[in-house]
């Protein structure tokens, strides 16, 4: 790799850095950044029969460029399984723990309308109720079940 | 959508991508240390990203139109009980995968080639979602549709 950027930006820089694409996505092009919902017009409107928004699915091809600007120049990329969680869990708990936490994902953004990206930050940024509670809740619920896998894991995890 | 919304789009997304891969939404280490209160950056990146975001959106708010998407139309709905079943789910996901949609694109990218796995179980989950939906009523697409937004007039007060 490259190891043009560091392995990780200072939280001053990729915050308000973050914002402002919440910003600018809203007072250019008058859109929500969500990235549930990209996922959802480009991958699984096909699926459905339905036509995704067009700026869904290019978003998701600019987020995936970016991602992979930063995987690919970053100092901090390598190729491993699942950090910490492929050394603590077994082989074979491991690819349901996955594919289960993937699928609880999945079916959660859709029902609740959105991710931390959309409900998270650009919802929560324009004070939408849903957002607000959708945020406190799935955020509440992720301290629970790692606190709670900690314990179960007797502090592997 | 005119070609300035696409080109906005586009930028966004990279730099959106760029961003969440380099404050490490894409590190299961960082996710599952902040899930755990053990470190306070992701918290600075979230909130910093936030009060941005917030304040950026007051501004568009009161300009009340966006430079190519017309009128503004920010994300506006109650919270009802979607919201918090949804995101029950969803943290559920969060917490036992350290990671969310965003942050799953990022760990592939920076060569978390396990959160494939976790990518599937999404694309997977967003479909069932659509599935139990359409079972139980023809309702909506809450991820994709406009829905009922609120209009901002130009000049407010």
């Amino acid at each position: 790799m490259l190891k043009l950027f560091p392995a990780q930006l200072p939280w001053w820089l990729a915050g308000p850095g973050m914002g402002l694409c919440v910003v600018a996505l809203y007072g250019l092009a008058n859109r929500r950044l969500g990235v549930s919902g990209a996922l959802l017009a480009a991958v699984v409107a096909p699926a459905e029969r339905w036509h995704g928004e067009r700026w869904r699915v290019e978003f998701l091809v600019a987020l995936v460029v970016g991602a992979l600007a930063y995987g690919l120049a970053g100092s901090a990329t390598r190729l491993t399984g699942y950090p910490v969680l492929s050394a603590a869990v077994p082989g074979w708990g491991l690819v349901p723990l996955l594919a289960g936490g993937g699928l609880a994902l999945g079916y959660g953004a859709r029902w609740a309308g959105g991710c931390t990206s959309g409900h998270g930050l650009s919802g929560c940024a324009a004070g939408s109720p849903d957002s607000l509670a959708a945020t406190a809740t799935f955020f509440a619920v992720a301290v629970a079940v790692t606190f709670a896998a900690r314990a179960l894991s007797g502090g592997a995890l | 959508m005119s070609r300035g919304a696409r080109a906005s789009t586009a930028a966004v997304g990279v730099a959106f991508g760029f961003l969440i891969t380099g404050c490490g939404f894409g590190n299961y280490a960082t996710i599952h240390q902040a899930l755990l209160f053990r470190s306070w950056y992701l918290f600075a990146v979230f909130g910093s990203a936030l009060a941005v975001a917030t304040a950026g959106l007051m501004l568009v708010r009161r300009a009340g139109t966006t430079m190519f998407g017309g009128p503004l139309r920010l994300h506006h709905r109650p919270a009802q009980r979607h919201s918090f079943y949804g995101a029950a789910v969803f943290g559920a996901g969060f917490g036992l995968c350290g990671t969310c949609p965003g942050g799953a694109v990022a760990m592939v990218a920076t060569g978390g080639v396990g959160s494939l796995l976790v990518l599937a179980g999404l694309v997977l989950g967003l479909r069932l979602r659509g599935v139990t939906e359409g079972a139980s009523r023809a309702g909506p697409d809450r991820v994709t549709s406009p829905g009922p937004t609120r209009r901002f007039p130009a000049v407010r007060g």
